[in-house]
């Protein structure tokens, strides 16, 4: 329908106008950079083959007094496309699992003894009642392969990054990958890849969710950030950070933790 | 004036047998117009009626911006006074407060994400069909707690049967998660596929302490007196509620295409109903018309011995008027009795395409009718203004023949 398309235009030019108005005006990029390649940069700064994480997640919302924290350790193997997470705190979630074996993904509550395949309809559902998706934590979609990257240009002072200049990237996901965004915009440091903010856009380009990262540190040859904040748009007075407390890249991961059996092995 | 209507009278019954076929005519016009209007409001009603008795009744309260959202973040409030307020109006005939929220339903292998609706079982009586469409256990009682009761289709899915211990998982307000094991109580047989596949009850209790919800509900569902009144209901409940607090919303809101059905087919109705009177319409002027033109000689000898043009316009048009009324006393007594005992005694039916058309939006298929004062009363009023209409030119042409060109053209 032509006024469809029409409000799916005007939405676009305010998103990117949202986009630059944000940052100050985009540098234009020096020609013969490979968009692909800067995002394969900045996923490998996030992701090893195999790796082993200890983070917090706090989520605020403007039904709670005080923010829910919940800590939890993940396992992942991105060979194998398999990750496995025991939640540590709060009592009542302690020992709860999720593994994902592709493209199956399972919960286990130690209290009731039960496993739970998560059905594909619930994957836009919340995780553990935060801000992030089922889908966030299984990553069912691949931000490499199932996307095409535009470099839009180079932002020479991001927001909350000032003293750093990034790359500004769009993703507009090929037609029949298992992606619920219109496209995300993301901002990705130019000399070690640290992604920085990521902007996620409906099929109608609306900005529905925001993740802000922060606190950069060294580690080996990675500028990885340990504080990843997720706003989404749509909902007043939500927002979940997750902080990690560490991580351990190219780790070595017993494969028995990605069994049915570990998952019900719940350590309270 | 009694002459007059005694010389109409009479000419009426002049040429009996076309009076009789103009009769007959605007008799099967009326009993027309009476019984498909009848049939109409008849069937509406019982689908509108059962299809809230599967929803959220004639009224529903709920928090603000809920049929937007559809979260646990809108709420109301289930409280004394509302109780008081809505027991003593007169227009409610019944109400029940809800817990809505979605959740996973797990046993073995199988997992489904459900509607979860937390119900009063009592109060729900007086409300919904759901404990009726119980088909084996029972529906869910005061005072138990841990039972749920599901859609047929679900419990097939889900491979379970009365007895059995289902986990339901969902996220709780308090952003906990939220699990418990549920003892299945009954199993519904509910004629909408999209629920008998989706739905699951559990009590008001056990929703309030599984989402960690205290008092609050999603929505109260009220059945009106009337479907008929219940657009009255909804106004008069609306003025009594502070809207940043608690919305109030006819079915029509929370049932968007149905309204938007009822209305589409009830203007087709009334456009085949449009045309037909007008074809009555048409009737009524040529047998008046005839009746004026072979009534020449006589307007002429008359209007010559000095009656003045405006009594033979009035008796003109008393001779339509009586004709055309002859016509309506006739159509509803045949009709009327067969309306009103339809409405007494609804006849099942078993047209296939029937069944599906009520399937579709869960009611129980039968052919009912309804009749509503206004609905004969304006039927007849409409045929009457259209004969008044076309009684004009005839009345016209026969008051205004000069007697001498009358005659001589005899």
């Amino acid at each position: 329908m032509p006024t469809q398309r029409f409000f799916a235009l005007t939405a676009a030019c305010l998103g990117l106008a949202l986009s630059t108005a944000d940052g100050a005006e985009l540098l234009p990029a020096p020609a013969g950079l490979d968009a692909g390649e800067i995002a394969r940069r900045s996923e490998d700064t996030m992701r090893s083959q195999r790796t082993i994480m200890d983070a917090e997640m706090k989520v605020i919302s403007p039904r709670l007094a005080a923010p829910r924290v919940v800590r939890f350790q993940s396992w992942e193997d991105r060979d194998e496309d398999r990750s496995f997470i025991r939640i540590l705190s709060p009592a009542k979630d302690a020992g709860t699992g999720f593994l994902k074996l592709h493209p199956n993904l399972w919960m286990f509550i130690p209290r009731v003894e039960r496993t739970i395949r998560i059905p594909p309809s619930m994957m836009l559902g919340s995780w553990m009642g935060s801000d992030f998706t089922n889908d966030d934590l299984v990553k069912e979609s691949s931000t490499l392969d199932d996307y095409d990257h535009r470099l839009l240009g180079i932002d020479p002072a991001p927001e909350g990054h000032s003293e750093l200049s990034a790359y500004v990237i769009e993703y507009i996901p090929h037609e029949d990958a298992p992606v619920v965004w219109g496209k995300i915009v993301a901002w990705i440091e130019k000399e070690y890849g640290t992604p920085l903010r990521q902007d996620f856009y409906d099929e109608d380009g609306a900005l529905l969710r925001r993740m802000d990262f922060s606190d950069i540190r060294i580690q080996g040859t990675r500028h990885m950030p340990h504080l990843w904040s997720m706003v989404p748009l749509d909902k007043e007075g939500h927002k979940t950070s997750i902080t990690i407390e560490r991580i351990v890249f190219d780790a070595e991961i017993d494969p028995s933790t990605f069994s049915k059996r570990n998952l019900r092995k719940a350590r309270r | 004036m009694p002459l007059e209507w005694r010389l109409a009278w009479r000419n009426v019954w002049r040429n009996p047998r076309r009076t009789g076929l103009t009769v007959a005519a605007t008799a099967f016009a009326v009993s027309l117009v009476v019984f498909s209007a009848a049939l109409s409001t008849g069937m509406w009603d019982k689908i509108i009626d059962d299809s809230v008795r599967m929803a959220s009744g004639h009224v529903t309260l709920t928090g603000p911006d809920y049929l937007r959202e559809r979260t646990l973040e809108q709420f109301t409030h289930f409280d004394g006074p509302l109780i008081a307020q809505l027991d003593e109006d007169p227009d409610v005939k019944g109400f029940a407060p809800r817990l809505s929220a979605f959740g996973l339903l797990s046993e073995g292998e199988a997992t489904r994400g459900v509607m979860l609706l937390g119900l009063d079982p009592q109060r729900e009586e007086s409300v919904s069909s759901l404990p009726k469409r119980v088909k084996s256990g029972r529906f869910l009682e005061s005072g138990r707690k841990g039972e749920i009761v599901l859609g047929g289709r679900l419990a097939d899915v889900l491979g379970v049967e009365v007895g059995d211990e289902v986990l339901l998982y969902s996220i709780a307000y308090s952003l906990e998660s939220a699990y418990d094991l549920f003892r299945v109580a009954g199993i519904m047989g509910l004629p909408d596929p999209e629920l008998d596949r989706g739905l699951a009850l559990i009590s008001l209790a056990d929703a309030q302490d599984f989402f960690v919800y205290g008092d609050r509900v999603s929505e109260v569902a009220i059945l009106a007196q009337d479907t008929a009144e219940s657009g009255d209901l909804t106004e008069a409940l609306r003025a009594t509620f502070d809207p940043s607090r608690t919305e109030v919303h006819p079915w029509q809101e929370m049932m968007p295409d149905l309204a938007q059905t009822v209305v589409i087919d009830k203007v087709g109705m009334y456009i085949m109903l449009g045309i037909l009177v007008v074809v009555v319409g048409f009737g009524i002027f040529n047998t008046i018309l005839m009746a004026v033109l072979e009534r020449k000689r006589e307007f002429g000898v008359v209007l010559a011995l000095g009656l003045r043009p405006r009594v033979i316009f009035r008796i003109v048009y008393v001779e339509s008027v009586l004709l055309t009324g002859v016509g309506l006393v006739v159509g509803l007594l045949i009709t009327l009795p067969l309306v009103l005992y339809l409405q007494a005694n609804p006849v099942p039916t078993d047209n296939p395409e029937v069944l599906v058309a009520f399937e579709m939006v869960g009611a129980d298929p039968v052919i009912a009718a309804k009749l509503r004062a206004a609905n004969p009363f304006f039927s007849a009023l409409t045929i009457l203004g259209v004969a008044l209409i076309a009684a004009f030119y005839p009345a016209i042409r026969a008051s205004l023949g000069k007697p001498v060109d009358v005659l001589r053209s005899l």
